[in-house]
């Protein structure tokens, strides 16, 4: 490694870093730290800041709503993870064994990449409307009453489900690019000991990938908490009843709805540490598991 | 069956001629079906955007009712003149562009510093960089807002630029990349005293053009699906982009103003950039996410 | 133009100590190849060479200046690496001027000419327009080779450059750049792990191991006196048997046979007619070596009146030119070069005689040689075995 650094001008060095810290520490790291400030106010607009220690916390640790609000969470991630994961893998089997199309068969998967997370959710509105939607005449006639604005489950699957169908693009670009590193020699012995299909994906295929599967885990895991957020303000604002009130929308209602900004504070800082605790434990996890270099 | 069939045909085939056997294995009819049956399902909620778009009321109850209207030209007017929506696509060009150049150019200065200068703490540098991985926006928009108060910058064109002028991902990426390059070129051009500016301008850049296109696409699709902060820090519509435009839009619907004709017309004006330039620059992209493997 | 002395040079990294004090001093003009096994630290002293690493002690004089601390540009040496290292989007004729370009010391018309003389030199004209990903790898090394002429600087330095080239082609530009070497007769620093490469390109050939040098010489004399069983083994395809024995009496003493060893009384290396005391002491394990090639199936030639050795054939490697056979000697493995159409088959016992000209005796704990034969029958005595077999 030392001996790519062929340059050592301490200045140039210093410029050349200059602005990507300089942003960093004025845009990211310094509100960080006072949203973490803030959370130990009572602040709201028109008033003076006040501060009073630990009370925002111990109210979030007393408030039920917000504890649902959090089991919510936890419970739409691993369901959005799971299958996005799970729907992505099978797409990218399928696309690894076709020899001809793969091209159009990707390009048809992978553009949901690109798909404004706005315009997802209102398409998927359009669609799954319970009165007006295209889908619902078709699902009603499979005997299930579609009213996710009323019945909590249902708008919560809904949601779910627009989250998983948006992240799939990106899921399978890495896929492919981990399937396609599996040295043939591996699929023609696996061809000749008899063992195919599903049956090679799995106990093949999943093995060689655990690294890039981990890796989705953990950016599907991100995406689960914060990047679903144009998802439920468009579709269900939250509701009904908090049904889809999930940390990212709570606090954003908290913030700017309710304009409780110390609470709110507190709720991000609190949403930190609960992605931060999840991700760490799926560091572990991965390196005990991980088979690097298939 | 079918499949051990073909192989031993195939291998009966090769013995007669002197042939050796292809190894890629041909996929049974029913994996082109299934894979029709899911890219289908993917795609969809877009097609029927972009038929809806096209209609007089965007009224589609049932699945007959999805048949091109002959209204696009209306539609789309309409949208873009008396919604200002073409307003709201040239800000989130404008935005987008600022973003991406912006963005290119810092970051390759910071990648370029990380690895071919020797800087002391090198590894703290670069894990300061990558710890802002872990402060999106949702945990700072609200000091982020204040800031943007204080400054002076709310409602204007800095507010959505600045803050994602510096990225962790970019200067990854970069980084990994230009780890690939060989030591013994980087060598070569020490001992020939190259400097530091022919060096990324002559060496360096000309080499990376494959990942740079790749990158700020990502950074393009990325900047451009921006929904969350773009709501909060601008108010306003003059200034609005594209994504919340489309909320605008879709509120007037529920008011009962609209046709959702319209709204898809919206929707499909702001998917067409991202979605385009993603078909179009297909190959860097997925050359830039494959260096992404860990 | 320029000598090159190394002193004392030493080089850590972290733990590891890959240059463990070498002093070295190459003549201007010389055609010095270091050759070793991978690890041997031969590539980082190469390195420290170019400056492409810092010293952890020692010095580097080049033309009798210091140049320890010196910036590799500052250094005016050339490199050639083992891939190459072209510029992929850049032409041949680019690739070459890039360098002269940076550093501004030259005129463009200077440049020209300067390209020009290499392209011809080389017969690359034609590559230079081309990008490296059109070019064969042989033509890839040979416009590196023209990027490092055209500097005419005052060294080449060279790091195993043919490696990845198929055979065929590597024996074709080892006969090209001996010709550019007698050309330019800019001296050149050349590492290599192929032996054979050192031995038909060095004018003196420095052995590495582990750091540190085993020997320096002429590659004729590194193969006939070899100064340690690291040479010994190192040099000479195939290896050299190194068979376990006992000195007794002048002679070496092992299960299978007894050898005489040709006025064992003289030190090594030097002509004494005395008769001093055996040098070697009374008693003393040491290792015999000889080369498969010192040794010959008897009845062949004439004998000489040699005690023969009985070997047992265990796998014969038919090679075109010769026949190699690994056999056993007692209890030792040994390996017998015979003519190529010898009727001799696995399981056989042959009877084998030597070159008495070629035995050479090492310690059993240092490894020093102690005993080269040749150096003993240079007044052309006869030797007549005083014990049969």
């Amino acid at each position: 490694m030392s001996t790519r650094e062929i340059f050592d001008s301490r200045i140039e060095s210093g410029l050349l870093l200059l602005p990507t810290l300089l942003v960093s520490i004025v845009f990211l790291y310094y509100p960080t730290a006072l949203a973490v400030r803030t959370s130990f106010f009572d602040s709201s607009f028109g008033q003076a800041d006040e501060f009073v220690g630990l009370k925002n916390y111990l109210t979030l640790l007393t408030d039920s709503g917000y504890h649902s609000s959090l089991l919510l969470s936890v419970l739409f991630a691993a369901v959005v993870v799971i299958g996005v994961i799970a729907v992505s893998l099978y797409l990218t089997f399928l696309i690894h064994e076709v020899d001809t199309g793969q091209g159009l068969y990707l390009i048809s998967v992978i553009w949901p990449y690109a798909l404004p997370p706005a315009v997802g959710a209102l398409v998927f509105l359009f669609i799954a409307h319970p009165t007006l939607g295209v889908l619902t005449g078709p699902i009603e006639a499979l005997g299930v009453d579609v009213d996710w604005f009323n019945n909590g489950p249902q708008a919560f699957v809904v949601v779910a489900l627009a989250a998983i169908w948006k992240q799939i693009g990106y899921n399978v670009i890495f896929m492919i690019a981990a399937m396609n590193n599996i040295p043939d020699t591996l699929t023609e012995t696996a061809a000749l000991d008899g063992v195919s299909g599903v049956r090679r994906l799995v106990s093949v295929y999943v093995p060689i990938m655990t690294p890039t599967l981990f890796f989705l885990v953990i950016i599907n895991t991100i995406y689960a908490f914060f990047g679903t957020f144009a998802f439920v303000d468009l579709l269900t604002s939250g509701g009904p009843s908090n049904a889809t009130n999930i940390l990212i929308f709570d606090l954003y209602r908290e913030g700017f709805s309710f304009f409780n900004f110390g609470v709110a504070s507190t709720k991000s800082v609190v949403l930190f540490l609960v992605v931060g605790v999840l991700m760490l434990v799926q560091f572990r996890v991965t390196d005990k598991y991980s088979y690097y270099g298939g | 069956m079918v499949q051990l069939l073909q192989y031993a045909k195939r291998q009966a085939n090769a013995l007669r001629s002197d042939q050796t056997t292809e190894t890629t294995h041909d996929a049974r009819p029913g994996t082109h079906l299934q894979l029709w049956f899911l890219v289908l399902l993917v795609v969809f909620p877009i097609v029927v955007a972009v038929i809806v778009s096209t209609k007089e009321t965007g009224v589609v109850t049932s699945l007959g009712d999805l048949l091109p209207g002959s209204y696009a030209v209306e539609n789309y007017r309409e949208a873009l003149v008396d919604y200002r929506f073409g307003r709201f696509m040239w800000n989130s060009l404008a935005m987008s562009l600022v973003i991406v150049v912006g963005k290119l150019i810092v970051s390759v200065f910071a990648a370029m510093a990380i690895v071919y200068y020797r800087i002391p703490y090198k590894d703290l540098v670069f894990l300061f960089i990558l710890f802002t991985l872990l402060l999106p926006v949702p945990v700072r928009f609200i000091p982020l807002f204040q800031l943007m108060n204080d400054l002076g910058w709310s409602n204007t064109i800095l507010a959505i630029t600045v803050p994602y002028i510096a990225s962790a991902t970019t200067v990854f990426i970069l980084r990994q990349h230009f780890l690939s390059i060989p030591t013994s070129i980087v060598e070569t051009a020490k001992l020939d005293g190259v400097g530091p500016l022919r060096f990324m301008l002559f060496v360096l850049l000309p080499m990376s053009k494959g990942v740079l296109v790749g990158v700020s696409i990502i950074m393009f699709v990325y900047a451009w699906n921006q929904y969350l902060w773009p709501l909060i820090v601008i108010d306003s519509e003059a200034n609005q982009v594209a994504q919340v435009g489309l909320q605008l839009l879709q509120g007037d619907v529920q008011g009962g103003q609209l046709s959702w004709s319209l709204v898809m017309a919206g929707s499909t004006l702001t998917l067409l950039p991202p979605l385009l330039l993603m078909i179009v620059f297909r190959k860097p992209l997925l050359e830039t996410f494959s260096i992404q493997q860990k | 133009m320029t000598t090159v002395t190394l002193q004392n040079l030493q080089k850590t990294f972290g733990d590891v100590v890959a240059v463990n004090g070498i002093d070295l001093e190459i003549k201007d003009g010389e055609f010095l190849v270091i050759v070793g096994p991978s690890g041997c630290g031969k590539s980082t002293t190469l390195r420290l060479l170019a400056g492409l690493e810092a010293t952890t002690d020692g010095r580097i004089e080049m033309g009798g200046q210091d140049v320890t601390g010196v910036e590799p540009k500052d250094r005016n040496v050339a490199m050639v690496f083992q891939n190459y290292a072209l510029y992929p989007h850049m032409t041949g004729r680019r690739n070459i001027t890039f360098g002269m370009k940076s550093s501004g010391d030259f005129t463009d018309a200077e440049i020209e000419s300067r390209v020009e003389d290499a392209a011809e030199t080389l017969d690359i004209e034609d590559l230079l327009g081309r990008k490296p990903e059109a070019m064969s790898g042989g033509e890839r090394q040979r416009v590196a080779l023209g990027r490092a002429i055209v500097r005419d600087p005052d060294a080449f330095l060279m790091d195993e450059p043919l490696s990845n080239l198929d055979a065929k082609l590597r024996i074709q530009m080892r006969a090209e750049l001996a010709r550019l070497h007698s050309a330019l007769e800019t001296t050149t620093v050349y590492v290599t792990h192929d032996q054979t490469e050192a031995m038909t390109l060095g004018e003196r050939v420095v052995v590495m191991n582990d750091g540190q040098i085993m020997q320096v010489d002429e590659p004729q004399m590194l193969y006939d006196f070899p100064a340690n069983r690291f040479v010994a083994e190192f040099i000479g395809d195939p290896a050299m048997n190194m068979i376990p024995v006992d000195i007794e009496g002048g002679h070496a003493v092992h299960d299978a046979f007894t050898l005489p060893l040709p006025s064992v009384e003289d030190p090594p290396a030097t002509e004494r007619n005395g008769t001093g005391d055996t040098q070697i002491g009374d008693t003393r394990t040491a290792i015999l070596g000889i080369r498969p090639e010192d040794f010959r199936l008897s009845g062949t030639q004439a004998d000489d009146g040699l005690p023969t050795i009985d070997a047992e054939v265990n796998v014969r490697e038919p090679l075109g030119d010769s026949l190699l056979l690994h056999c056993s000697i007692g209890s030792t493995s040994c390996n017998i070069q015979a003519e190529p159409r010898t009727e001799v088959r696995a399981g056989e016992t042959v009877s084998v005689t030597y070159d008495p000209a070629r035995l050479h005796l090492f310690d059993t704990e240092t490894g020093d040689a102690f005993y080269h034969s040749e150096s003993h029958l240079s007044s052309g005595e006869q030797v007549v075995s005083q014990v049969s077999k």
